[in-house]
């Protein structure tokens, strides 16, 4: 499991454009955006080279001015653990 | 409702990346809040291992391996963010072929200079280089070199400077930051008599106008662009100027694209100055108070060795001597720079330029301006950073919030190591220099070794002591150096004209080289004796950044095998090499009791660096900490060289005011302290009043580290530079970086994902250009200047575009070394490289 957090900065009158070719991208999703152009995404991807490769087509997509990684956690899956919230 | 793990790390990287970002997702908060897991990982913080920023990162320790990475969200400096190479740090430390001990080149059990690698001990390692170190220095103190870095810790720094300074009574003391911030350095001491910045990056939030004068700020400085952005997209009418030699990603973001010919950017700065004056838009009243007019001289020629027909045929070679003049006289000087002449030469069409020079002139604007390489690998480095401090200071633009001139480093201590201890040649720490007898006789005292040790510039019994980096390899090359100490840089890769000087110097059979790193580099497989090196956080370190943050990271993991940290190896090696070994007779005179010591007993056990005892480090939540070295000497090294540097800086009799720090400890507890710290407070904005405490009440503003208190505007003017194209050579060359690789790619390039994302360095073309010679995109050509060539691939469609008649080539790619094209011209005045200009061809292979 490799899960990643990425701020992404993009001009707010292009950025409907820009959340599509984010979304196209294999393991993105766009989890809000403000009105000043930034938004949040992440990146899930089990297979590294996947996952490197999706970070860093972001990073060049056309539009983005900026990606930041803000938060990045990889663990071997263990297929038992489920944990209930109370 | 049930939640998976997965679900849960992922609700932790959305609220994570929502705070940064000032989004609420709502109830991603709440059902992270509901679940607290303890996965047994040890979070710490450290300061980035790569650029000048100075980001700081959580590293999360497991069984003794780093498991988790995050942007520190307490730091002032990327408030939770990171880049994509600060993303995968915790990679650099497992490359597969770390070096695990010394190698010696040997031939039948014996050093051989053409003799292979073989694995020796840390014992045998150093006995043959003390050997070579003595013999060496009994010649001069010419003799041996050490060549250091920016990429120091700053007690290694420290150590270091003692060991060459004092120990063995030498000046050849340089590091890579000679390469990267010289120029600036040159420009802060004539024009403020004190290096560093004056503003902060609390500047980004606060400037209306963003200029970035030959800086790639969008790939080379990620975390300061996205606060920059942040910025630009946020606060009305705000407005970001690029200006470069090609286009590149920060023209996303620009709202003036300034693509102007190499050099003249010497006449655009001059422009606007001339802009300024002309308009009468000057702040009067800030000029008569705080700013004097000086003129430099000029036709200075290019820093190449003197033999060669441009030296020959300067006027000036080398000279700076600044002499007064008026305004009047300034204000003529600039006459020439008019707008037509401008655009004619700079190739910027008239619009850009005059929408810049408003910019500046503007009264009601705050203006930030930011260079990096493109300002400081200069033949007229010096210059053309002193005219930006020209326009801020016509202006008064400057020490106070969002109007700023700041020069970005490219080292995470380049400034808290290269420049603040001064491991350059001519320096010692806190700004003082060699050519000072009232600043050697300090040093002696603080060092507490007899007067006359630390040679002086020009040394009444030795003679020339300084030697810049340039320099060094050349004299290796002639034979007058004999050994040469590589720490924590890649010099053989970094340095100009590898075919003409470096490589020749490294490889004459006089010669004998060391270099201390953690992988097999370049420099490393050049040299007779490699030794492993203990990086990062395998050591306890300080870094200071760009905006005069010092900040310090505990030992997070041991290192593998063998490796030892540069400060253990300076501070072993010291042992090997007695005081009678290097000093004469009149000097161990004044201390008879020396002469049998060992340069580690002199310099490292002189009662202040030994005097705190080595204990466990832990922090204030209790997590404990290893720190092999103080393990090694029994003593906490870190904490007693800090200290003594300390009384540099600090100490009430020190010579010069304005870089105080705090104490060891308070810098363990702190996300960085900006100095000069005073009564245990940071300064965001020097020279004014209301920020800076040394500021006397009343006065406003004051440019202390000048005696009148009044800083220097400098006229100077644009001259060509040293090797522009002609009709066979007939493209410029520009070297640089690449976001997903950092400098020479030593640890970057061991990090699989961004080793597959840039794996080799290619050749940036405008498609004109390419058609002209019949190439296409991926076409194999061969890059050919009159000094070497490299065979590398056209790319005509990437991220840098450049306009017709120029190339760009990246120079992390050991595999394509494009320093065998460079040209080893400097700066006359800083002797920092310009890797940015040189003529090449371009042809296919």
């Amino acid at each position: 499991m490799n899960i990643c957090g990425i701020l992404v900065h993009a001009h707010p009158e292009g950025f409907a454009a820009v959340e599509q070719r984010l979304l196209a991208i294999p393991g993105v999703e766009v989890h809000g955006i403000s009105e000043e152009g930034r938004a949040v995404v992440t990146l899930e991807e089990d297979d590294e080279d996947q996952m490197a490769d999706s970070m860093l087509a972001i990073q060049r997509l056309e539009g983005v001015l900026s990606a930041s990684m803000i938060y990045h956690q990889r663990e071997d899956e263990e297929p038992t653990k489920e944990e209930t919230m109370s | 409702m049930k939640q998976t793990r997965r679900d849960f790390i992922k609700t932790n990287a959305i609220v994570a990346t929502a705070s940064v970002a000032g989004i609420t997702i709502p109830g991603a908060k709440e059902a992270l809040a509901a679940e607290k897991q303890d996965d047994g990982i040890r979070w710490d913080k450290a300061a980035c291992r790569y650029c000048g920023t100075g980001c700081s990162v959580l590293m999360g320790v497991k069984d003794g391996k780093v498991v988790a990475s995050q942007g520190d969200p307490d730091a002032a400096v990327n408030r939770g963010l990171n880049c994509i190479k600060g993303y995968f740090l915790p990679k650099i430390l497992y490359g597969k072929d770390r070096l695990t001990q010394p190698l010696l080149r040997k031939t039948d059990g014996k050093y051989d200079k053409n003799g292979k690698f073989e694995p020796v001990s840390w014992d045998e390692a150093f006995k043959t280089m003390a050997e070579k170190w003595i013999a060496a220095r009994k010649k001069g103190p010419k003799g041996v070199g050490m060549f250091g870095s920016g990429q120091w810790t700053v007690w290694e720094g420290y150590a270091a400077s003692k060991l060459m300074k004092a120990g063995f009574r030498s000046n050849s003391l340089e590091p890579n930051a000679r390469h990267c911030m010289a120029s600036a350095v040159g420009a802060f001491m004539r024009g403020f008599g004190i290096d560093e910045p004056m503003g902060c990056y609390d500047d980004l939030e606060h400037a209306d106008v963003f200029v970035l004068w030959g800086a790639n700020m969008a790939e080379m400085h990620p975390i300061l662009w996205s606060r920059l952005t942040d910025t630009r997209l946020t606060k009305p009418g705000c407005e970001v100027h690029v200006m470069s030699t090609y286009e590149h990603r920060s023209y996303e973001l620009a709202d003036n694209e300034v693509t102007f010919v190499p050099q003249t950017d010497l006449a655009i700065a001059n422009y606007i100055a001339n802009y300024i004056v002309q308009n009468k838009a000057y702040n009067q009243e800030f000029i008569d108070k705080h700013v004097n007019f000086k003129k430099t001289p000029t036709d200075i020629g290019y820093g190449l060795r003197p033999t060669h027909p441009l030296e020959k045929a300067a006027k000036n070679p080398g000279k700076g001597k600044l002499s007064g003049i008026t305004f009047e006289e300034y204000a003529k000087s600039l006459e020439p720079y008019t707008l037509e002449y401008t655009s004619k030469l700079s190739g910027v069409p008239k619009e850009n330029l005059e929408r810049l020079a408003k910019a500046y002139a503007d009264p009601k604007k705050k203006v930030s301006s930011f260079w990096t390489m493109g300002f400081n690998q200069h033949t007229r480095g010096v210059w053309v950073n002193g005219l930006v401090y020209n326009i801020h200071l016509l202006m008064g633009k400057i020490s106070e919030p969002g109007n700023s001139p700041f020069s970005l480093t490219g080292q995470p201590s380049a400034c808290g190591t290269a420049r603040e201890v001064g491991t350059f040649t001519h320096r010692l720490p806190a700004d003082l220099v060699v050519k000072k007898e009232a600043h050697c006789k300090f040093a002696e005292k603080v060092w507490k070794l007899p007067e006359g040790t630390i040679p002086r510039a020009n040394d009444p019994k030795m003679g020339k002591t300084l030697i810049h980096a340039v320099a060094m390899h050349r004299a290796l090359k002639d034979g007058v150096m004999n050994t040469f100490w590589v720490m924590c840089n890649n010099n053989l890769q970094a340095a100009a004209n590898f075919n003409d000087e470096s490589y020749p110097g490294w490889r004459n059979p006089d010669n004998f080289i060391a270099v201390s790193d953690p992988y097999p580099t370049i420099s490393a497989m050049g040299a007779d004796l490699v030794l492993p090196t203990a990086m990062w956080i395998e050591k306890e370190g300080a870094y200071g950044n760009a905006e005069r943050r010092t900040q310090f990271w505990r030992q997070q993991v041991a290192a593998p095998g063998d490796s030892k940290s540069d400060l253990w190896q300076l501070m072993e090696f010291a042992k090997y090499v007695k005081v009678k070994d290097v000093w004469p007779e009149d000097l161990i005179a004044q201390k008879p009791e020396y002469a049998d010591k060992t340069l580690y007993d002199i310099l490292y056990t002189n009662g202040q660096i030994d005097k705190f005892p080595a204990e466990q480090v832990t922090d204030d939540r209790g997590n404990k900490y290893d720190n092999d070295e103080a393990k090694h000497f029994g003593f906490y090294p870190q904490k007693g060289l800090f200290e003594e540097y300390r009384m540099f800086n600090t100490a009430d009799d020190k010579p010069k005011k304005g870089h105080e720090m705090a104490d060891f400890d308070a810098y363990h507890k702190a996300r960085g302290i900006r100095w000069p710290v005073i009564d245990g407070k940071e300064t965001l904005w020097r020279f004014r009043e209301g920020y800076d405490p040394h500021v006397a009440k009343g006065s406003g503003l004051q440019f202390y580290g000048k005696p009148d208190g009044k800083a220097n505007i400098i006229t100077a003017p644009y001259e060509p530079a040293a090797e522009p194209p002609d009709a066979e050579y007939d493209m410029w060359l520009c070297t640089g970086r690449v976001l997903e690789h950092w400098h020479s790619g030593s640890m970057t390039r061991r990090v699989p994902e961004l080793y597959r994302a840039v794996p080799d360095a290619l050749v940036y073309m405008h498609p004109k250009d390419a058609k002209k010679r019949r190439l296409r995109d991926g076409s194999k050509v061969k890059v050919i200047s009159r000094r070497g060539e490299i065979t590398t691939r056209v790319e005509t469609r990437g991220r840098n575009r450049p306009p017709e008649g120029l190339v760009f080539v990246p120079w992390f790619d050991a595999g394509r070394l494009i320093n065998k094209v460079t040209l080893d011209q400097t700066d006359p005045l800083s002797k920092e490289t310009d890797y940015k200009k040189c003529a090449v061809k371009v042809v296919k292979a």
